[in-house]
């Protein structure tokens, strides 16, 4: 039979390198090893240990968003809603323990199983009444932001009163020398090797990127589709809501206001780091490399001086560019999924 | 003469006032390949959806090997040992030719709890099965299926059916889109498949094709069997376009 396949070259050097360039994660490498060395040339306080300790308080919290969206946007579909579950969340948690309803922990349970209710809410309409998850998390966004506006008066909860172990766990900090790091990064990580393995290793990851790559062929090899896009949107909101109570707990403050535009900001660290918009292939190395990405340029660019205002110039003109990048890479070199 | 593998009774199907099938009995033997011809409308597709789980029969029933059976969707035809290939291919290019023969079905090692996908194995075997099936250059089975041509996507179709060593292949327009030596090769597979044991309905608009390959010829005419046995090596191909139209041909 004929094969469209491309005689491959026989140097070793450029079949490494062909291999190398053909990973959606290979842009993103690029790009946060360009950033360091610019930033770091240009201001010698982007590698401090204050700045670096302050980069990576925040990263997590987005961080943690974008894993859930990976997986989620891998299966064909994506969520509008996790910015505001991001703010909801925690001010039902810090309410229900400052009315004296229930203990903090017992609070963070109901919480996040208010969210994963919300993820299963938003599932059930795209996978049962066949609704576009554009449209059914846009309607969530808008329901769950004015619950949290509506039931606080639009005045955040106080949270420095409460004291419990839980907090140390979920985003306390400890001092390694003068580099303060927070609990929050950890949970990063932890949720990024997982997530990971599942996406690569398990038959659900596999079953994930069939449910994106080509939902009725799944369907006809006995892929339970729609139950396993109803289980990512509720693991995205899970994520949401836990990145939101570690920010309400890092700040002192759970804001209903919180978390408004992440869940575009979340979207671009997701397709920068290499998933597809269309479903199919996600990748969460490439997530976590975009979620850096774009806190160092955010960090980085207000060092050295450029307004604050100017930051979204950079980020659109980094997702064009990533994004025709993307694009002919994938087509010179199509990567394989092991 | 052979038993049968697959027998339909009187399978009616509606859309609405419109009658796909009427009344259809067709049947499958052991070891044959059945070429499965009509004319736009004639009701091929709904019938090989009601044997794949596509769509339900208003009434009917389907027996295997004699027996009795529900098929409900896809899955229950897989598990009945039916499997599908359809034009498309029906394959996600995105994955990798193993990831996609092992699709739904993939062997796992270590504890249950792990979920761990067992892709040494999953490699291995996929990438002797394409040997087995004729693909002679060296494909790795880590490639993305996009990376395929239109033949070796229809190989690797085949190959996932003869590896799960389904009793009866469904080949719903296999060679559309093919050039001649790919559709060469996907009769050769389909001859080798009846070989070693399977059973194949072939439904091609290419009757060229279909007398190439096939035993035995069932002709579908608006919802209804016109002719149900009918031996390519003892007819014309103008004769089953006659019976396909029910017009004189010429």
């Amino acid at each position: 039979m004929n094969s469209t396949l491309k005689p491959s070259s026989t140097h070793p050097g450029s079949v490494l390198i062909q291999r190398l360039t053909s990973t959606p994660e290979f842009l993103p490498f690029t790009l946060v090893v360009v950033l360091t060395v610019v930033f770091a040339a240009l201001t010698p306080h982007f590698l401090s240990r204050g700045n670096l300790s302050n980069l990576l308080a925040f990263t997590p919290e987005l961080g943690m968003i974008a894993l859930g969206m990976t997986v989620l946007m891998t299966s064909g579909e994506f969520d509008l809603s996790v910015g505001s579950v991001f703010g909801f969340t925690p001010v039902l948690m810090w309410t229900l323990f400052n009315e004296g309803v229930a203990s903090l922990e017992v609070a963070l349970m109901i919480a996040l199983v208010v969210a994963v209710g919300i993820g299963f809410v938003n599932g059930w309409f795209v996978t049962r009444l066949k609704i576009p998850s554009f449209l059914v998390t846009l309607g969530m966004m808008m329901t769950i932001r004015g619950v949290a506006l509506y039931t606080t008066s639009g005045f955040p909860q106080r949270t420095w009163r409460a004291e419990s172990w839980l907090m140390d766990i979920v985003a306390g900090s400890f001092y390694i020398g003068e580099f303060r790091l927070y609990a929050s990064i950890f949970w990063f990580i932890g949720f990024a090797l997982l997530l990971g393995y599942v996406m690569t290793q398990s038959r659900v990851g596999n079953w994930i990127q069939a449910a994106g790559g080509n939902a009725v062929s799944a369907r006809a090899r006995g892929v339970r589709v729609a139950q396993t896009k109803t289980w990512l949107f509720m693991l995205t909101a899970f994520m949401a809501a836990y990145a939101g109570i570690t920010s309400s707990i890092r700040v002192a403050a759970a804001n209903p206001n919180s978390g408004t535009g992440y869940e575009l900001e979340v979207i671009a660290m997701v397709v920068i780091g290499g998933t597809a918009l269309a479903g199919g292939r996600g990748t969460i190395l490439g997530t976590v490399l975009g979620v850096l990405m774009l806190r160092m340029m955010r960090n980085g660019i207000v060092l050295i001086g450029v307004p604050g205002l100017a930051y979204n110039i950079f980020i659109g003109v980094t997702i064009l560019t990533m994004m025709a990048l993307q694009s002919y890479l994938a087509r010179r070199h199509p990567s394989g999924s092991g | 003469m052979a038993d049968d593998l697959v027998r339909m009774a009187g399978i009616y199907k509606s859309y609405g006032p419109v009658m796909a099938l009427d009344g259809v009995d067709f049947s499958v033997r052991e070891n044959e390949i059945v070429g499965l011809l009509g004319d736009n409308g004639a009701g091929k597709s709904t019938l090989i959806k009601i044997l794949s789980g596509t769509v339900s029969a208003t009434r009917g029933d389907i027996f295997m090997r004699g027996k009795k059976v529900e098929i409900r969707n896809t899955t229950d035809a897989i598990a009945l040992g039916i499997e599908t290939i359809h034009q498309d291919s029906a394959l996600v290019v995105q994955l990798s030719i193993a990831r996609n023969l092992f699709l739904g079905r993939e062997p796992l090692i270590g504890p249950a709890f792990l979920n761990r996908m067992d892709k040494r194995t999953m490699n291995e075997v996929a990438g002797k099965l394409l040997k087995e099936i004729g693909i002679k250059k060296d494909i790795p089975a880590t490639t993305p299926v996009s990376s395929l041509s239109g033949g070796e996507r229809q190989a690797v179709s085949i190959a996932r059916a003869l590896h799960f060593d389904s009793d009866l292949i469904v080949l719903d327009e296999p060679t559309n889109n093919l050039g001649v030596e790919e559709t060469q090769g996907v009769m050769r597979f389909m001859r080798g498949a009846r070989d070693s044991g399977h059973s194949l309905i072939f439904i091609a608009h290419n009757i060229h094709h279909v007398f190439q390959v096939v035993d035995r010829i069932v002709v579908l005419r608006r919802g209804k069997v016109v002719a149900n046995d009918v031996d390519p090596k003892q007819t014309t191909i103008e004769a089953v376009e006659e019976i396909i139209t029910g017009m004189p041909v010429g």
